[in-house]
C-alpha cells in the first residue's frame, strides 16, 4: 500500500529520487566534526521560531494601546502561552548563538573559500535577514527598551545623504516611532522568516552543488565520503538533543535573563531609560556604532562591520588550502578576532564612559584591521610555510588540486575546440 | 582545540557580567520565601496596604481566588465589582498625581521583573527608607515620592523590625508571583522536560556510536 502510493507519486513528482539523492546517498566527508552540526541546528531554530511565532500571532495585538497587554494575556491566560512566549524569546537568542558559531566554524576552517563563495554570500544575506527580523520582532512587545531601541536605530537612517530625514519618516510611517511603525514591523516580522526559508533553500542548493568542506580544508578523495544517512542523520539528531537540553535550561529556568528588565515597563515616549541597550546579539555592532563620534560615520562603520565578512574570499590570498588547520598565523588571527568580538560585546553593554569609549575605539580598529591585514598576512604566511616546507599531505593535496584543475581546464578546452 | 573552546566558553559566560546592575549601592539579598502561605499573606498585605495607591491591573479577583484566598476575603476586597474585574488602584490617577507631586504610583503587576535586582531590589526598597535632614528618603530610590508605608525607617525595636521585614518579604513574594504566575508550573515542567531530553540524548549518543562503529 505504502510502496504503491510512493510509486504513484514518483511518476508525477521526483520524491523518492530527491530523498535518495539529496538526503540518503548524499556524499559527506567522513571527518566532519561536531562544528558541522550547527547548520542543521540553525534550520531547527528557524522552524521553532516560525511555529511558536504563528501561535503567538494568534493572540498578539499590534496596536500600541493593546500590544503590551496582549503579551501579558499570552503569558497569563493563554494555555501554555508563557511557554510559547519564552520559547520564542529564548529561541531568538539561541538562533543567533547557533548562527554565530556556524559562521565561526566557516571562518576557522576556511569554508568560505572557492568554490564555496556563493554559500558564504547566501549565508551573509541570511544573516542580514535574520538581523532585520529580530530587530523588528523586538519592537512588538512595546516595552521601554523595544520603543527606545527602535527609536535609536530608525533614527540612524537620518545619515542617508540628502534625503535622510524623509527616509526616517518613510521607515517609521510617522514622525516618531508609533502605531504605524508597530503595525508595519509586525507585518514584516511575520513575512521575513518565510523569505529566510526561501533563502535557506538557495543556500542548501549551493551546498549540494559544491558539497561540504571538512576540517582539513582540503577536498577529500571520493572514497573518503560517506552517505549522509545514516551517519549524519543520527549525528545531527544527537547534536539536536544536546542543543535542546541547553535550550530548555534557558526556557524553563532562566527565560528572563535574556529579557531586559526595562522591557517589562510599557513604552513611554516621554521617558528615556537610563541605558538603551540592544539584545546581546547586536552588542558588538552597537559598540562599533558608538565608537565613531559622528552619526554618519558610525552608521557606515556598523554597516561595514556586518558586510565586510562578504569580502573574505577575496581578502584571503593564501594558496595554502583550507583554514586554520595548516595555517598558524590565520589561526591566531581568528582567535584574536573572537576575543575582540567579546570585548566589543562588553563595550556595547556598558554605558559610555571615557574608559569604555577608548576601549571600544581600540576594539573597532582591531576588528577592521584583522580584515584589512589579512591579504598581506596570508601571503606572508604562505611564503613562510612554503619555505619551511609544507607537511606531506598538504603538498600532495595541493598537487591533486592542481592536477584536477588542469584536467578540468583541458576538458573545457576540448569541448570548446 | 578543547582548551581554546573552554577559554571561549569562559569568556562568553563572563561577558554576561556586563548585565549586572550598576546600582551604586549593594542590595539587601535576604531570601524571599516562595511557599504558598507567604504568598497568600503577601496578597493580603498588598491589597490592604498598596492597592489604595497602586494598581495591579494584570491580576483579576478570580486570580486571587485561584491562588487560594478565601471567597469571603475576595468578596470583601471587590465590593460590588464583578469577580473577573482587574484590581485597580483605590486612588484615581489624577488625585494620586496631585498627592504625590505629579507622579502617578506605578502599577505593581510586573514590578519585580521591571527593576534590575528583581525581588532583592523590591525588598531592599521597602526596607530602605531612612530619615534624612530633608525628611524621609529611600536609599535605593533617592527622591521617591512614596511614603514609608511599612514604617521601616521609624521601627528600631529589633522584634518589631523583624515583623516589618517579614511583611516586606511576603509582599515581595506575592508581587513576584503576580509578575509571573506560571513560574512554579514552568520550573516543574522544566524538570520533566530536561529529564526526558537527557535520557533521549544519552540513547541517541549510543545509537550514534553504534552506527558509526560500522565504518571501516
Amino acid at each position: 500500500m505504502y510502496k504503491r502510493t510512493l510509486e504513484w507519486i514518483d511518476k508525477r513528482f521526483p520524491l523518492t529520487g530527491f530523498v535518495k539523492h539529496s538526503l540518503v546517498d548524499y556524499p559527506t566527508p567522513r571527518n566532519l566534526s561536531y562544528w558541522w552540526n550547527f547548520g542543521s541546528l540553525a534550520g531547527i531554530a528557524l522552524v521553532m521560531q516560525i511555529i511558536t511565532g504563528i501561535f503567538l500571532a494568534m493572540h498578539y495585538k499590534a496596536d500600541i494601546g493593546m500590544a503590551f497587554d496582549s503579551i501579558q494575556h499570552i503569558m497569563r491566560d493563554v494555555n501554555y502561552g508563557w511557554l510559547l512566549r519564552f520559547i520564542h524569546s529564548s529561541g531568538a537568542s539561541a538562533f543567533f548563538a547557533v548562527i554565530y558559531i556556524h559562521m565561526a566554524r566557516t571562518l576557522y576552517y576556511g569554508s568560505y573559500r572557492a568554490p564555496r563563495e556563493l554559500m558564504w554570500w547566501t549565508g551573509q544575506g541570511l544573516l542580514l535577514l535574520l538581523m532585520a527580523t529580530a530587530f523588528m520582532g523586538y519592537l512588538l512587545p512595546w516595552g521601554q527598551m523595544s520603543y527606545w531601541g527602535a527609536a535609536v536605530i530608525t533614527n540612524l537612517f537620518r545619515a542617508t545623504p540628502f534625503i535622510g530625514d524623509y527616509v526616517v519618516i518613510w521607515l517609521r510611517g510617522d514622525f516618531q516611532v508609533g502605531d504605524a511603525t508597530l503595525t508595519r514591523f509586525y507585518a514584516l516580522h511575520y513575512l521575513l522568516p518565510f523569505i529566510i526559508v526561501g533563502a535557506v533553500m538557495v543556500h542548501l542548493v549551493a551546498l549540494h552543488t559544491v558539497k561540504s568542506s571538512n576540517p582539513s580544508g582540503i577536498n577529500l578523495a571520493d572514497k573518503d565520503n560517506i552517505p549522509f544517512h545514516p551517519y549524519f542523520t543520527i549525528k545531527d539528531l544527537y547534536g539536536l538533543g544536546v542543543y535542546l537540553i541547553v535550550f530548555s535550561i534557558f526556557v524553563f529556568f532562566m527565560p528572563d535573563t535574556l529579557i531586559e528588565s526595562a522591557n517589562n515597563i510599557p513604552a513611554n515616549p516621554l521617558q528615556t531609560p537610563a541605558h538603551i541597550v540592544p539584545e546581546w546579539y547586536f552588542l558588538p555592532f552597537y559598540a562599533i556604532l558608538r565608537s565613531v563620534p559622528d552619526l554618519a560615520g558610525g552608521v557606515v562603520a556598523m554597516a561595514l562591520s556586518v558586510m565586510i565578512f562578504a569580502a573574505m574570499p577575496f581578502l584571503d590570498r593564501s594558496k595554502i588550502p583550507g583554514g586554520s588547520r595548516y595555517r598558524p598565523a590565520y589561526r591566531v588571527m581568528f582567535y584574536l578576532f573572537i576575543v575582540n568580538i567579546f570585548v566589543l560585546g562588553y563595550v556595547g553593554a556598558k554605558p559610555v564612559t571615557p574608559g569604555t569609549a577608548m576601549l571600544g575605539q581600540f576594539a573597532t580598529v582591531f576588528y577592521f584591521s584583522v580584515f584589512l591585514l589579512l591579504p598581506w598576512i596570508s601571503k606572508k604566511e604562505e611564503k613562510y610555510l612554503r619555505d619551511r616546507g609544507l607537511p606531506a599531505e598538504v603538498e600532495e593535496l595541493i598537487k591533486d588540486e592542481e592536477i584536477k584543475k588542469t584536467e578540468r581546464r583541458q576538458k573545457r578546452d576540448r569541448r570548446h575546440a | 582545540m578543547k582548551k581554546q573552546f573552554m577559554l571561549t566558553l569562559a569568556l562568553f559566560t563572563l561577558s554576561f557580567s556586563a548585565y549586572a546592575s550598576d546600582a551604586g549601592i549593594e542590595l539587601d539579598r535576604e531570601k524571599i520565601p516562595t511557599d504558598s502561605a507567604s504568598i497568600l499573606r503577601g496578597a493580603e498585605h498588598v491589597v490592604n496596604n498598596c492597592v489604595s495607591c497602586h494598581g495591579l491591573k494584570y491580576i483579576k479577583y478570580t486570580d486571587m481566588l485561584a491562588l487560594g484566598i478565601e471567597q469571603k476575603t475576595v468578596d470583601g476586597w471587590r465590593g460590588d465589582k464583578p469577580i473577573n474585574t482587574r484590581i485597580t488602584a483605590g486612588m484615581p490617577a489624577e488625585a494620586a498625581a496631585a498627592a504625590f507631586g505629579g507622579v502617578v504610583p506605578p502599577d505593581l503587576s510586573l514590578m519585580t521583573s521591571a527593576r534590575d535586582g528583581g525581588v532583592h531590589y523590591m525588598y531592599s526598597y521597602l526596607m530602605g527608607y531612612t530619615v534624612t535632614d530633608k525628611g524621609m528618603d529611600n536609599k535605593y530610590y533617592p527622591g521617591t515620592r512614596m511614603p514609608d508605608i511599612l514604617a521601616s525607617a521609624s521601627t528600631t525595636d529589633p522584634k518589631l523590625r523583624a515583623e516589618v521585614s517579614t511583611k516586606a518579604k511576603e509582599i515581595t513574594a506575592f508581587l513576584n508571583w503576580a509578575a509571573d504566575p506560571h513560574a512554579e508550573e514552568r520550573k516543574q515542567l522544566g524538570k520533566y522536560v530536561i529529564a526526558y531530553l537527557l535520557l533521549l540524548t544519552v540513547l541517541l549518543y549510543f545509537w550514534k556510536v553504534q552506527i558509526w562503529s560500522k565504518l571501516k
